[in-house]
């Protein structure tokens, strides 16, 4: 069965506008009933997908468009965030261990798709068509009745 | 929504209070003002995060940085009072235990 999205929120690769989704996404989750925490992480993951898409698939181009899609299955919330830009670097968006760093070894950037990880139940990086990349992101529903609440490691 | 970053202190020991959200259009904010601050030998750069409701990947991004400069000018970089907001994205990152963190009442 074909789910319908209940959001579609096309925007412009602005990062001045990663605020606005913030409070979007944070609205959505707050209406399905998850829990404060899984709240914040999950906006923080949805921010991090979007800011990858305009760091690496458009190169900082504020120029360009981008779409994030939000829908409930049965058992998730779902999001999918859809761009036209240059393929992502799939090396660079495997999952891996975050362990403690040496400090020698400190280096930034590389960090939000892994957050991204950290946060959802499932993250999966697609081409996107003949063009750009299709990022899918689920979060587990809260049992009805209850408040979803995650037990991260961290 | 922009940064509002107030410099306190003396040339090569200041503190950096920090105040808004940090995330990947404000954090160049946060990132010339903690190079701007940052001694060219020796000293201490402090940054108070208590006034920070959120921070993503590029903010921790810009902390690490600057805490990699400051290494290689001797120069203590400490990070006060963080947020639980960003704390939490501290630990998510397996860095909360690498920065030197105070915390201030």
């Amino acid at each position: 069965m074909v789910m319908e999205d209940d959001i579609r929120l096309e925007m412009a690769t602005k990062p001045r506008l990663l605020g606005v989704v913030r409070a979007m996404v944070r609205s959505y989750l707050q209406s399905k009933g998850f829990s404060a925490e899984t709240v914040d992480l999950a906006v923080l993951a949805v921010d991090e997908a979007c800011a990858n898409s305009i760091r690496h698939s458009y190169g900082s181009r504020t120029d360009c468009r981008m779409e994030l899609r939000v829908r409930v299955t049965d058992a998730h919330v779902e999001f999918e965030l859809i761009d036209d830009g240059m393929p992502l670097d799939w090396e660079r968006c495997a999952r891996r261990e975050l362990a403690p760093p040496e400090l020698s070894a400190l280096r930034p950037g590389g960090l939000g798709v892994q957050l991204m990880y950290r946060v959802f139940d499932e993250v999966t990086f697609e081409p996107g068509g003949e063009h750009g990349n299709r990022t899918l992101m689920r979060l587990q529903r809260p049992p009805a009745g209850q408040t979803a609440h995650r037990a991260h490691d961290a | 929504m922009g940064l509002e970053i107030e410099r306190k202190g003396a040339d090569g020991a200041c503190t950096l209070v920090v105040r808004g959200e940090v995330d990947l259009y404000s954090s160049p904010d946060l990132r010339s003002a903690i190079t701007k601050a940052m001694p060219k030998f020796g000293g201490s750069v402090s940054v108070d995060l208590r006034g920070i409701p959120y921070m993503d990947s590029s903010g921790v991004a810009t902390l690490v940085e600057g805490y990699r400069t400051a290494m290689e000018r001797s120069t203590a970089f400490i990070l006060l009072t963080p947020s639980q907001s960003v704390l939490k994205v501290l630990q998510l990152s397996r860095l909360d235990t690498v920065f030197t963190i105070r915390n201030e009442a």
